[in-house]
């Protein structure tokens, strides 16, 4: 039977390649967003504003979401090639 | 060739079966993996300062508190205090336009003391060179984050006293 993984696994290595990359890309970005959501919460948690603790709970979760179906794209090699 | 090398080279690949192409896959894999375990670290840690600012809010000073007389601190003069049943350092300040203000004496960047300088207007933390306002307690240079916080003060006739800053109603 053929599913996502098989057909993506039998896809060129260049191709596989550049998801592996596109996928770490986006993770690098998210943990920057995340990182810049910490520290502005823990800064405004100091200071005694509640109002952007939540959203930014929120986003960072949203976040962390995306991160993971990123996961499930990545490829897990390209099981065509000559061993 | 020697015998030792033969023996190496008949065996390395023995030892390393994993191909360089598999190689490189499995560390971007693994990178991968690991960002997105970063990704879940701050997600909880943001988790985290949400949960203790809500459960755990920090606690405003109750009531009003005797600090001096008025005749103690000479213009342009600073004078260190601790309330009761508290451990945080406060300073009050007799600013050169007559007013009193007090604040705390932690900067907002890494807690040095603070100190003011006297002439300038300015509240000044030497660790790394953090300027705040003497007036308003807000951040003029350097890397502190965030003004410092205050306290009322108040007057009644010669004694000087301070309570919890009045929130201020908008609307």
């Amino acid at each position: 039977m053929s599913n996502f993984r098989r057909s993506q696994n039998q896809s060129n290595p260049n191709k596989l390649n550049a998801i592996l990359s596109t996928v770490i890309f986006i993770l690098i970005l998210n943990v920057t967003i995340q990182i810049w959501l910490l520290y502005a919460a823990l800064n405004n948690a100091l200071d005694n504003n509640k109002e952007i603790l939540i959203p930014a709970f929120v986003a960072s979760f949203v976040l962390f979401l995306v991160g993971i179906c990123c996961i499930y794209y990545m490829p897990t090699g390209n099981t065509n090639s000559v061993k | 060739m020697s015998k030792k090398e033969e023996n190496l080279n008949k065996n390395w690949k023995k030892d390393f079966p994993i191909e360089k192409q598999q190689a490189t896959n499995v560390s971007r894999r693994d990178f991968a993996k690991f960002l997105t375990l970063v990704s879940g670290g701050l997600m909880v840690g943001s988790g985290l300062v949400t949960a203790k600012a809500y459960m755990y809010p920090k606690e405003e000073m109750a009531g009003e508190h005797f600090v001096c007389k008025k005749e103690e601190v000479p213009v342009g003069g600073t004078r260190a205090f601790v309330i009761e049943g508290s451990t945080i350092p406060y300073i009050l300040i007799h600013l050169e336009t007559g007013e009193f203000k007090a604040y705390e004496q932690k900067c907002t960047h890494l807690s040095c003391s603070v100190f003011y300088k006297p002439g300038t207007g300015i509240i000044h933390c030497p660790c790394h060179e953090g300027s705040f306002d003497a007036k308003t307690g807000n951040v003029l240079a350097g890397p502190p984050p965030r003004a410092l916080p205050k306290l009322d003060v108040f007057f009644k006739e010669n004694a000087v006293y301070v309570r919890a800053v009045q929130e201020e109603k908008i609307g």
